[in-house]
């Protein structure tokens, strides 16, 4: 039995150290949870409490489950040459990429649906203005959307898909997070409005310029992905 | 030609260093570090723009060079990128007694490296084709070179404790960083051309054997 357990671990270990594909990914993506936790808890440095864990815990738990969505959207296509029967139909690469991510905004609005009101009730939220609190959140669904529906068909046939897509993804999404946690702390009453600091803590801050910024992540990523997918499934 | 820029990147690295330690030096001490910092900081952004260039350079004409480009220069700045953010966390605790803040100019650094790290995991993961791997690492070199000026502008949400200019007392301490900046650079244009063209023999050798 010792000799086995032996043999076995070793194997698995030279293999590891060989190949390096598990260990880089699981912790670059370690690392990337805890940065993203860190400053979405940071934003414009709001003090502690209930608004910046329960807008932490939104953002958190849409990442993870949009990453589920997306990661399946061409995991099916993968069986009986499904994809190749795409690609050959008179379609234009960009018109498969709109309808994958049409798929995957509405499969996460449905979540959002669920998940939002649980987050307000657990962390004992009021929102001030539901109308803005849906369009920050669908600005959201938008950019974690269009980034993941471009990987997701990219990592496909590698041996590390989800954790692969989750890295690409979350690093890609991590600018979007500040301003998109900082929209839902105002959102949430933790944060005034507008901020304006002064001197050595000079920073620009305010809920009209963190929807600005959103609404411009998502056109750049939506388009950019939309121009580039034919690239991506291309055999 | 290849030795010779490197051998003159490493002439410009050690006169950079004899000054900032003789005529160049800032006090209180630790300020010295920005001779290796600042320098390096720049050939980060720089190899991101090599990146995208020769990832577009890549999709365009299809020829191999320009892919084994791309994994170099993103090779170097990952190397860049580390000693970026390494130099700035020793600085960052002997100057505000904290390892790491989120302030813009730290958490910016800190997801260009990020995205380095997460380019060249991406580089080993991906099967199959040569030419399919390429083509998705080029196109994640893009994005991720559109998510830079995103990732400076989401920034401003952040309250700031980074020192943006540094105003030099004398020309020893300019004459210092100058030739710390040149020589980086210099260094790091050696290291993707050393790079590339070991990539490239690297792979004329395993067709070769597979023949």
């Amino acid at each position: 039995m010792w000799l086995g357990l032996r043999a076995i671990l070793i194997k698995d270990i030279v293999v590891e150290l060989r190949a390096r594909q598990a260990l880089p990914t699981m912790v670059v993506l370690g690392m990337l949870i805890v940065f993203i936790l860190r400053i979405a808890s940071e934003s414009a440095a709001a003090g502690g409490g209930a608004p910046v864990m329960g807008a932490a815990a939104l953002w958190i738990a849409f990442l993870f489950s949009g990453l589920l969505a997306q990661e399946r959207s061409f995991a099916a296509e993968q069986h009986n040459g499904c994809m190749d029967g795409l690609l050959l139909a008179p379609l234009d690469a960009g018109t498969i990429y709109l309808a994958k991510l049409l798929a995957n905004i509405i499969l996460l609005t449905i979540f959002e649906a669920v998940v939002v009101p649980l987050v307000l009730i657990a962390f004992h939220l009021h929102v001030a203005g539901w109308g803005r609190l849906v369009t920050v959140l669908l600005l959201g669904n938008l950019g974690i959307s269009s980034v993941g529906t471009l990987f997701s068909a990219a990592v496909q046939l590698t041996r590390t898909r989800g954790a692969l897509l989750s890295i690409v993804v979350l690093v890609l999404l991590m600018p979007m997070m500040i301003p998109a946690s900082f929209a839902l702390l105002v959102l949430f009453g933790a944060l005034p409005e507008r901020m304006v600091g002064s001197g050595s803590f000079a920073f620009v801050g305010s809920f009209p310029a963190a929807v600005a910024y959103m609404l411009a992540f998502d056109a750049v990523f939506t388009v950019a992905s939309w121009l580039l997918f034919g690239v991506v499934v291309e055999e | 030609m290849r030795r010779l820029l490197l051998a003159l990147a490493f002439l410009l690295l050690i006169a950079s260093t004899l000054i900032g330690l003789t005529r160049g030096q800032i006090d209180p001490l630790q300020r010295n570090i920005l001779y290796v910092h600042v320098p390096n900081s720049v050939c980060a952004l720089l190899c991101f723009v090599v990146v995208l260039v020769t990832s577009v350079g890549y999709l365009a004409t299809g020829k191999q060079t320009w892919d084994l480009a791309a994994t170099a220069a993103a090779e170097a700045g990952f190397v860049f990128a580390t000693i970026l953010n390494a130099t700035g966390m020793i600085f960052s605790r002997a100057e505000w007694n904290v390892w790491w803040t989120p302030s813009p100019r730290l958490v910016t650094s800190a997801i260009l490296w990020f995205l380095y790290a997460v380019y060249l995991i991406l580089r080993v993961s991906l099967p199959g084709a040569q030419r399919r791997a390429a083509r998705l690492c080029a196109v994640f070199g893009i994005v991720a070179f559109l998510d830079v000026p995103l990732v400076y502008i989401s920034a401003r949400f952040i309250p700031d404790i980074h020192r943006p200019n540094f105003s030099f007392d004398s020309t020893w301490q300019t004459a210092a960083l100058m030739l710390g900046m040149a020589g980086t650079i210099l260094l790091a244009a050696g290291l993707i051309w050393l790079r590339t063209s070991l990539l490239r023999d690297t792979l004329k050798l395993e067709q070769e054997l597979l023949r």
